[in-house]
């Protein structure tokens, strides 16, 4: 008899390698970056060539560094650097300068959001836990050409930080949530861009199943080189319905590493490295051990932002945003911290500004004709947002009128005040002249009919009133206060 | 005077040459004169590129003229071992798995010596990566011993001691991991130092195993290898391990004869030959005769030397000769195959038996089950022994041993049994793995063959070693010889 | 023979190929080393300490970028190469 699937419990695991943002390699100062030919960022270090020394980037340990801080770990005051042996054409000096026994970062933990049960809706938030993060290098690129391979080097020596993770991760959604919060915690503090297309973030992932209720884990599968968060969804949904399909006819699981097809949707075992398992780690003699200063880690703490998650709590908490709002602003930094500008500026009407920005403006900036246009190259500062966001709150315009100028701010950076006067935009809250037009038209035997149905208990009949109303304010009549008079006259 | 050039110390070259009696021009033209007509049968170098050389002593002799001599090296040619990169000239470390290697950088001593106007003259055979006691090993050619052309010079740096013997260059560059400055030096009748671990960049020397490798300067003459020493030893942001401005302080000299010397118990016991301990103990008398100060001290983990040296540099060799595999310079195997199979003929074509050999125990001490028993082992004996000789240099101001238990021996002698090799680098070894100076100075013959004595100092000591290798210098005939060829 | 010593073993690992004459000598001679190294199994040695030398955050380097050897100086140097690549034979660890 089979095993209902309830009864299995997937354990994941993720090792996920950054491209730290530096200029120079990590223990060669040749040049890196995307798009340059083959074999151009490459100097006799980062080759290999006899006689040639590692020497560390300085920004790249404190990139690290500024990294631990960030997920809450703990800086040790020593750290080195070991040697990992093995023979690869892509591997420069057959052996890769890594951090086995002493690294850089020691603990931490990520908050994860995952789905809630709408799009509306906050979902359940949960911490995964960091085992440590080590400053290793990374290697060439291999290509294939018909019969034989080719070898850029140019990626050889880049600076990686690898992130590994207690095995925490209960689901393909968890895992997800875990790298889209990585990210964002990394990108806003300014330690790497993760720009997966450019290869900036390369993820291995451990997959094990066992019973659920069990604490021992089961044998895992390493899949390998995935680079996207869709391929590392795909591939623990893949894996763990392989896994539980092997359990569940009686077979056990090969620890193996594995691949991933992405256009085939599917894992493979990777060919055997030849004995890639005995590294034959030891400190590397041409790097001494590295004190780590507690000035160092207090500088570097001063530039640890906010957690998007605390930051999320209090707008919802403390400015009274929505939750879908709020997580849109949170997710961009420099968008936040524009969005809190824009608040000082109108402090009465977060909500409001939070939804202008959240909406109108981003898809403005992405929407831009020619390119996208950035947050520091628009027109509109954030006290000239906040400045429209007042004068709809004062009535001085409508909601409507407001989408308009704020088109119109965009493409001419304009104040809101100074548009709405050339366009003579004003609203006319002026009630005494608004009473006596509203009476005329409810006098018109034309909406007779309408003020008989929303008497009778239809709401939307007052709609048809509201027409004639704007016709004879070119526009310009305050909705709110239409509707308020409307209902006070109609009973 | 081209007859003589040969004979006279870069000291008294670089008086000649500053003086206008001399010009680096005729002297390179000399000593390429006798290099054709002697490196053939003692085989010190692999490659001299004349042209060049008579280039960069043109260039030398025009700056002199133009009254911007750089100093005392200017125009003074120094041979380098071939394991120290020079930009343009071949790097093969005497092996035919860089034999087609043409080298794109310069090392920060060639830096050190260009900016010092020195001429950089010619590549010195060596044992293959450094790995051997006899120079042997090369895959490019013998070096014979000048004293006795049966004989080999000594290794790893059999060319550069060879070449200072046979009168075939001034000054010359060494290398030493386990002794192979100090053992040629000693073989060969000339001086060879061993600076403290840090002191010189190895920036551009070819690792054979990076914690105990230091690059030498080697003379005939206590002040020749002084001025060498001056151009090389600096800073270099390049190498994590050698030391910053802050801490290359070297200590005072000091009055040589009131030098503390210790002997180590026991030391000549070792094997070493009656007329090497002959020569040794008369330098120890020598020393006590100008009054310094002689007593014994206590080395108990000196057997724990040679092992713990053949764990650690074979090991760490194992790991720096990874990256000879065929793919981005280098021998390439021509027969096909998979990327695993072009890579292991590639290696198993270009390195001899003794480098296979280091490869072989080196990834055995290393690998999975028996790095703790070995490597992790060797690694607290090293920390052990060097504690042991800083406490005794606490005490005196330098050890004093031989350098070698027994003179150069004869070609192809000890070829078949490597273990016999590596025991006679127990006086030399110690001073690598606690990263201390050490200085060989020539202390008479065994018969016809050079003997050589042996001090090291507490860190940073160099100039204390040089005072004491000048004292004895000054009182006995052996600066400046040469073999008579 | 020292326990654990594999010769073959150790040659794959080390991308050695050897003639069965070089296997048969090299394992006698390398048996007899480290039968040498007895004297370091049986002594009595402290725990391994902190390393001899540690250095400050002054010996990391500034994030300049330095100098490249271009990629003609790169593909000069290899014995195989093409449109600025260095060739190698085909490796495979895709799926069969």
């Amino acid at each position: 008899m089979s095993t209902p699937p309830s009864d299995w419990e997937v354990v994941i695991g993720l090792e996920v390698h950054v491209q730290l943002h530096t200029r120079a390699k990590v223990f060669a100062s040749s040049p890196w970056g995307f798009g340059q030919e083959p074999n151009e960022q490459v100097d006799p270090v980062v080759l290999g060539l006899p006689g040639t020394l590692p020497v560390v980037n300085r920004e790249a340990v404190e990139k690290s560094i500024l990294f631990g801080l960030v997920v809450g770990a703990s800086v040790p005051e020593h750290c080195s650097w070991d040697r990992k042996n093995y023979f690869y054409p892509d591997n420069p000096k057959n052996y890769q300068l890594t951090q086995k026994d002493f690294p850089v970062v020691v603990g931490g933990q990520v908050e994860i959001e995952l789905p809630g049960a709408s799009r509306n809706v906050m979902g359940e938030h949960k911490f995964i836990r960091i085992h440590h993060a080590h400053l290793e290098e990374d290697v060439g690129k291999l290509s294939h050409a018909g019969s034989g391979s080719l070898v850029d080097y140019n990626r050889a020596g880049v600076p990686l930080l690898e992130i590994v993770t207690e095995p925490d991760l209960r689901s393909s959604a968890e895992a997800e949530a875990f790298l889209r919060s990585l990210v964002a915690m990394i990108t806003q503090a300014g330690v790497a861009d993760c720009d997966m297309e450019k290869g900036q973030l390369r993820c291995d992932c451990n997959v094990s199943i066992r019973r659920r209720g069990t604490e021992k884990l089961g044998t895992r599968t390493e899949t390998k080189n995935l680079n996207s968060i869709s391929s590392v969804r795909d591939t623990v949904i893949y894996e763990t319905a392989r896994q539980i399909r092997e359990l569940e006819a009686g077979r056990s699981i090969t620890q193996e590493t594995r691949g991933w097809n992405a256009e085939l949707v599917r894992g493979y075992v990777l060919r055997d490295k030849e004995d890639a398992h005995d590294y034959r780690y030891f400190p590397d003699p041409d790097i001494p051990t590295l004190k780590i200063s507690r000035e160092t880690v207090t500088r570097l703490s001063a530039l640890v932002p906010e957690n998007l998650y605390d930051r999320q709590r209090r707008y919802i908490a403390n400015l009274g945003l929505p939750y879908t709002a709020a997580s849109v602003l949170v997710n961009d930094r420099a968008l936040a911290e524009w969005f809190e500008l824009a608040v000082a500026a109108h402090p009465a009407n977060p909500s409001g500004i939070a939804n202008l920005v959240a909406n109108d403006l981003l898809r403005d900036l992405a929407a831009s004709a020619t390119a996208p246009v950035s947050l520091e190259s628009c027109l509109i500062k954030p006290a000239q947002l906040a400045g429209l966001v007042k004068l709809t709150d004062e009535g001085v315009i409508s909601k409507q009128q407001a989408k308009e100028v704020f088109t119109e701010m965009f493409t001419s950076g304009r104040d809101a005040a100074a548009i709405v006067d050339a366009k003579g935009l004003r609203q006319n809250s002026d009630t005494g002249e608004l009473e006596k037009i509203v009476q005329e038209v409810i006098a018109d035997p034309a909406v007779a009919k309408s003020i008989a149905e929303y008497r009778a208990g239809n709401e939307k009949a007052i709609n048809a009133l509201k027409g004639p109303i704007m016709k004879r304010t070119q526009g310009k009549a305050n909705p709110v206060l239409i509707d308020q008079l409307l209902r006070k006259f109609l009973g | 005077m081209g007859e003589v050039l040969h004979t006279l110390s870069a000291g008294e070259l670089g008086r000649r040459l500053a003086a206008g009696t001399l010009t680096s021009r005729a002297l390179c033209e000399a000593l390429i004169t006798r290099f054709k007509a002697l490196n053939e049968t003692v085989g010190a170098f692999t490659h001299l590129d004349q042209a060049d050389v008579l280039a960069q002593a043109d260039a030398s002799d025009a700056r002199r003229k133009a009254g911007q001599g750089r100093g005392p090296l200017e125009g003074i040619p120094v041979a380098i071992k071939d394991n120290i990169a020079v930009k343009g000239q071949p790097l093969t470390c005497s092996s035919k798995m860089l034999a087609p290697l043409v080298s794109p950088y310069d090392s920060h001593v060639a830096e050190r010596l260009r900016a010092a106007g020195a001429i950089l003259y010619g590549r010195l055979n060596m044992d293959e990566f450094a790995m051997g006691s006899s120079t042997e090993n090369s895959a490019i050619r013998k070096t014979f011993n000048p004293w006795d052309l049966a004989r080999i010079p000594g290794g790893s740096s059999g060319g550069s001691a060879a070449a200072l013997a046979a009168g075939l260059v001034p000054l010359s560059l060494g290398s030493d991991t386990g002794g192979s400055i100090r053992q040629p030096a000693s073989h060969c009748g000339v001086v060879g130092l061993k600076p403290t671990y840090g002191l010189i960049s190895r920036f551009g020397l070819v690792a054979f195993a990076s914690s105990l490798d230091q690059i030498g300067p080697m003379a005939r003459s206590i002040e020749d290898c002084e001025l060498l020493l001056n151009a090389l030893a600096s800073a270099d942001a390049r190498d994590m391990t050698c030391f910053g401005p802050a801490d290359r302080a070297l200590a005072p000299s000091g009055d040589a004869k009131k030098l503390r010397i210790g002997i180590p118990k026991g030391f000549l016991g070792k094997g070493v030959a009656p007329e090497v301990a002959a020569a040794v103990n008369a330098a120890v008398a020598f020393y006590r005769a100008q009054g310094c100060a002689i007593s014994e001290v206590e080395l108990p983990s000196s057997d724990l030397a040679v092992p713990t040296y053949y764990v650690v540099a074979t090991a760490e060799a194992s790991s720096n000769l990874g990256r000879y595999d065929g793919v981005r310079y280098g021998h390439r195997s021509a027969s096909a195959g998979t990327p695993v199979e072009m890579m292991t003929a590639s290696r198993s074509e270009g390195f001899g038996p003794e480098v296979k050999r280091r490869i072989l125990l080196g990834t055995f001490v290393l690998s999975a089950g028996y790095a703790d028993a070995y490597y992790v082992r060797a690694l607290r004996a090293r920390a052990k022994i060097r504690g042991e000789y800083l406490a005794a240099l606490a005490g005196v101001d330098m050890l004093l041993t031989p350098t070698v238990p027994t003179p150069a021996f004869k070609v192809g002698e000890k070829a078949s049994d490597p273990l016999q090799l590596y025991l006679e680098d127990i006086f030399t070894i110690p001073a690598n793995l606690a990263g201390l100076p050490a200085l060989s100075v020539p202390c008479g013959k065994s018969g016809h063959l050079p003997v050589g004595f042996h001090l090291v100092g507490a860190p940073l000591s160099e100039a204390k070693l040089l005072a004491a290798g000048r004292l004895f210098e000054a009182a006995h005939g052996f600066a400046h010889q040469q073999a008579a060829l | 023979m020292a326990e654990g010593f594999d010769i073959d073993h150790l040659a794959k690992l080390a991308r050695l190929s050897l003639t069965a004459e070089e296997k048969a000598l090299y394992s006698s001679q390398l048996n007899q080393i480290l039968g040498h190294f007895e004297a370091l199994a049986q002594a009595d040695l402290p725990a391994l300490s902190d390393d001899a030398r540690v250095v400050d955050e002054a010996a990391l380097r500034s994030d300049e970028p330095g100098p490249v050897l271009g990629s003609a100086a790169v593909t000069r140097l290899a014995p195989a190469s093409r449109d600025g690549q260095i060739s190698v034979p085909r490796v495979v660890d895709d799926e069969s």
